[in-house]
């Protein structure tokens, strides 16, 4: 998250001769991101990116810390100013009446007081700074709290204590379907499971660590007030807030998990704030109710691990000066340092030694380690031709060199665009929008939705390499690449898209590849020894489509190359003309014609008129010229042979 | 003599064959063929020639002015042919006849430059499943049970029964979910490249649902900080040029400790601080320090081996390079025609 501080407020607790421009360029590079500094007055502030595993850096506060430790890495000189936050030892005999009970799963710590108040405006240092902060200035005493939140780094929380009239607070987990008024005067249903304060007898009272509700609220007359800090479970908030859309800053602050011993320092901060600034006197006992307080650990970190982990050489005795300037406590023992974190420090992200070696390594300067390569490969051989990525960057490349232009579209796809019963789709749980909540199984819907945005143009050639997904079962679905084709133009004919397919196949070195006629003569069945390479689809006298299954190409794509000796003797050439009927397939033909004779080296269609066919024979032989005789007797077998199975004659 | 005069007809040859108009031709004949031509001359020696040696000569001889004399007939009638050819059609400022060229997508041009970038340095791709377990996803790459990323607002989940282990099925968030894929491979050291498609819960004009990432995962013995900041320095002055200069700073992820963020400096002032930049910088992606936890999920032995990753978006790399400044990144998968054929 971001927050903004002013420059004036951060050197209350950071003595410095540095400016904000110097404080901002160490900070990034060593700490936190301070992504801008602006003119704020005749002030500055910092907008500053926290990222969320140190929520003990997102104040004030914690920043100076921060600064005072890095900067004089820089030779900068810098030194911090630790707040002095003591809680008044104040034993009141008679306090008014408070109950409060809490579930420990849902509450970490509670600190609370009540004390008497004058409302009014606030100071306008303190205006200026929550102004600069993006915070809006209400009265002394909510601003009293939003400053507390800023500069100390805990939420802290304000009721009208006249206006708990049972003097209770309940604190529980919501049920589904209660509903609260926020402040803000809006009114919510919430889903259950939200943690909530009830006033004893059900009625909502506070959306705790989140907003306050319209109930419970001060107002401009309120004269008691309860000042009151919750340390939560930090994954109620975000769930609470995200479904509710509630982002406030003290929600987005809790549900990062902000330790629980800032709540105190919070409170004492606040007390001493509300009786400067509202006439405040503590009118009630100090309330903290802290079940379950963290113990300190220790880390043992070895000057080996750091130097492996870095890649240089950090003097032990600099190490100690980076922890102990951050707030560890640190004892050396002989290669080693035994690292007590400090209770306000514990988290998750302060556990094991590479968590410290961080902590040195960023203060010590990144910008310091040198740059090195490790200069070992990977340890597979490499070979082209298994190399999948090797294939797809062919195929893309003669597709491109054959005129088609690649597409990525998205493979969440409609149900209008989905292919086949949706039941069968895998399904996305939570779409973005109707338009994406099926996993295709096949491109071509995807493909013809472009080429329908693309209508200005007159031709349209296009593909894409992407995988299409199928259920499996309890499996993962599977995911199947397809390479997928759409030619879109007058007159666009089945031949033009086998002939792509051919001239790719040919590319790849796949032979004796199937392509059978669909039953309802709308295109062909591709297969390579009878498993199924895909389909040519003809939509209509302007789009041809072809899908082809990626692993079947894979399968068969092959770099080995065969070497046939050359002829020596020439090829003899001849056309004939055969009339068969128009059930005959071409196919059919040639495959029969090429039978005849080991003789007849190639057999191709020249031409195809009404009835008749031209094919173009070529004969040769490795041994010697060839006869007229010798060929004549080889197209009598070849005219033989194609009049008693299809019925055809040489057209005279 | 006889040797004189193939090399005689050799020259001649190739004299006419360059000629560009009648009147060289003319010359080279005259050259060869006219009355103190080379042949003509030669044949006036015929008759100091020995009694045997002459008609055999004499043969030679005539054949070398027939050859020279048929070779300057074919070459006029060529040149002929070739200045109509000029003079009536030849435009050459007509576009010429192309074969078909189509264009391969702005994406997967940036993979191969990616890939063939790394592999210089010894990584090999690699591809893993874009709908993926949990467990890769997320648990073995250290996010705690209740971690945001897998809300339902930033992740996207498919509608199948979870697995008791793996956990739910989603749309990878992020190429680190090839990591320990990779690591239980179980083959040692490791210098993986996992380009892939992956998936978050956004549209806008910086994010699509689906965009790519490609992510480089190194384990070996004591690899360091100063082994990752090579690496990425090696690639940002391949890929955006040598007079570019990247730099890491503190952040953080969950899969790494340390974690960094890393920036470039901006192409326009090349660090100097201008309107475009950040003072300076660009944000380019995360790296770190492979958690302990990762190379523990990936059954690696911790105290042999410790390694480096990181994971940046193929389609940000494409914008920062210089001359591509598209300020709607949904362009990119719009498929424009138009669009898509000027790259």
């Amino acid at each position: 998250m971001n927050i903004k501080i002013l420059d004036s407020w951060l050197r209350e607790y950071l003595k410095t001769s540095a400016t904000p421009k110097k404080i901002g360029v160490n900070l990034s590079l060593t700490s936190v991101s301070v992504e801008h500094i602006e003119k704020y007055k005749d002030d500055f502030v910092y907008d500053i990116e926290i990222t969320t595993n140190r929520p003990d850096l997102m104040s004030v506060v914690g920043i100076a810390q921060e600064a005072a430790t890095v900067l004089p890495q820089s030779g900068i000189d810098a030194t911090f100013i630790k707040p002095d936050l003591q809680l008044p030892d104040i034993h009141p005999l008679k306090s008014p009446e408070l109950h409060i009970t809490f579930d420990q799963k849902l509450i970490n710590r509670i600190c609370a007081v009540i004390m008497e108040v004058t409302i009014k405006q606030s100071p306008q240092y303190m205006k200026d700074r929550l102004d600069a902060s993006g915070i809006r200035s209400l009265n002394n005493v909510i601003d009293i709290t939003n400053y507390v939140m800023r500069e100390i780094g805990h939420p802290t929380h304000v009721f009208d204590y006249d206006r708990l009239l049972n003097h209770t607070l309940n604190i529980r987990e919501s049920k589904k379907g209660e509903k609260m008024r926020t402040l803000d005067g809006k009114e919510y249903a919430l889903s259950g499971g939200d943690i909530i304060a009830d006033d004893g007898k059900g009625e909502i009272i506070d959306l705790i660590s989140i907003m306050g509700t319209a109930n419970s609220v001060v107002t401009n007359s309120t004269k008691r007030i309860l000042f009151f800090i919750d340390n939560v479970d930090q994954h109620h908030i975000r769930k609470t807030s995200m479904e509710l859309g509630i982002r406030t800053e003290a929600a987005i602050l809790n549900e990062k998990g902000i330790n629980p011993e800032y709540a105190q320092d919070a409170l004492a901060r606040g007390i001493e704030l509300f009786e400067k600034f509202a006439d405040g006197k503590i009118i009630s006992g100090i309330i903290d109710l802290y079940p379950h307080p963290p113990k300190e650990t220790t880390i043992t970190l070895s000057e080996e691990k750091i130097n492996d982990v870095v890649g240089i050489t950090i003097p032990l005795s600099k190490s100690k000066q980076i922890l102990t300037s951050l707030g560890f406590t640190v004892e050396q023992q002989e290669d080693k340092l035994i690292v007590t974190v400090p209770k306000n420090k514990q988290g998750d992200d302060m556990q094991i030694p590479e968590d410290l070696i961080e902590e040195i390594a960023r203060v010590y300067g990144y910008i310091n380690i040198p740059d090195t390569l490790p200069t070992f490969s990977s340890q597979a051989y490499f070979h082209i031709e298994k190399n999948d990525f090797y294939w797809e960057d062919r195929v893309k490349d003669a597709l491109k060199y054959c005129g088609f232009t690649e597409v990525y579209t998205y493979p969440m796809v409609s149900e209008t665009l989905y292919e086949g019963p949706v039941e069968n789709a895998v399904t996305i749980q939570n779409p973005l929008s109707d338009d994406m909540v099926y996993m295709r199984s096949t491109l071509i819907p995807s493909l013809l939705k472009v080429v329908k945005e693309n209508q200005d143009h007159e031709i349209i050639q296009i593909f894409e390499l992407a995988n299409i997904y199928e259920k499996n079962g309890k499996d993962l679905p599977k995911q199947l690449l397809k390479l997928g084709g759409v030619i879109h133009k007058p007159h666009a004919s089945f031949l033009e898209a086998k002939g792509v397919i051919e001239r790719l196949l040919e590319d790849l070195e796949i032979k004796k590849v199937d392509f059978k006629q669909l039953t309802d003569r709308s295109g062909a069945l591709l297969s390579i020894d009878k498993e199924k390479l895909g389909t040519i689809e003809i939509l209509d006298g302007t789009t041809v489509t072809f899908e082809l299954d990626f692993g079947i190409l894979l399968k068969h794509a092959t770099l080995k190359k065969l070497y046939h000796p050359v002829s020596k003797y020439p090829p003899q050439v001849e056309d004939l003309a055969i009339i068969a009927s128009s059930s005959v397939q071409t196919g059919d033909l040639i495959e029969e014609i090429t039978k005849q004779s080991e003789l007849i080296r190639e057999v191709t269609l020249l031409d195809k008129y009404q009835e008749a066919r031209t094919f173009h024979i070529i004969y040769q032989s490795y041994d010697k010229n060839l006869t007229d005789k010798e060929i004549g007797e080889i197209r009598e077998k070849i005219l033989k042979v194609l009049k008693d199975k299809f019925g055809a004659r040489l057209k005279s | 003599m006889e040797e004189k005069l193939l090399g005689i007809k050799n020259n001649a040859i190739s004299l006419i064959l360059e000629t560009k108009s009648p009147k060289e031709l003319e010359e080279i004949r005259i050259q060869f063929l006219g009355r103190n031509g080379e042949v003509t001359q030669l044949m006036k020696d015929l008759p100091k020639l020995s009694k045997e040696e002459r008609p055999k000569i004499g043969i030679v001889a005539n054949n070398v002015k027939d050859i020279i004399e048929e070779t300057i007939k074919t070459r006029e009638k060529s040149l002929k042919e070739t200045k109509s050819l000029h003079v009536s059609s030849l435009d050459v400022t007509e576009p010429g006849i192309k074969p078909p060229l189509g264009h391969l997508h702005l994406v997967t041009q940036a993979i191969r430059e990616i890939t063939t970038i790394f592999a210089q340095i010894g990584f090999t791709r690699v591809r893993y499943p874009e709908i993926e377990w949990d467990w890769y996803a997320f648990t073995s790459l250290n996010f705690p049970e209740n971690h945001p990323a897998r809300d339902d607002w930033e992740t996207f989940f498919i509608k199948q029964q979870s697995d008791q282990k793996k956990g739910t099925v989603l749309l990878t968030p992020h190429t680190s979910s090839g990591q320990v894929r990779e690591m239980e491979k179980g083959k040692f050291p490791i210098k993986m490249l996992n380009i892939a498609k992956t998936y978050r819960r956004q549209s806008d004009v910086s994010h699509t649902p689906m965009f790519h990432q490609f992510e480089g995962l190194v384990v070996g013995e004591n690899m360091a900080i100063s082994d990752l900041k090579g690496t990425l320095n090696y690639f940002v002055k391949s890929y955006f040029g040598e007079n570019r200069v990247s730099r890491i700073r503190p952040y953080h992820f969950q899969f790494t400790e340390p974690s960094f963020e890393v920036d470039i400096t901006c192409g326009v002032c090349l660090g100097k601080g201008c309107r475009l930049c950040k003072e300076g910088w660009l944000e380019l992606g995360g790296a770190g320090m492979v958690h302990p936890n990762v190379l523990k999920a990936g059954k690696v032995d911790t105290k042999k081996y410790t390694g480096f990753a990181f994971g940046w978006g193929v389609e940000r790399v494409l914008m920062m390079k210089e001359g591509i400044k598209i300020d709607d990144l949904r362009i990119l998968y719009g498929n424009d025609l138009d669009f898509l054929k000027q790259f």
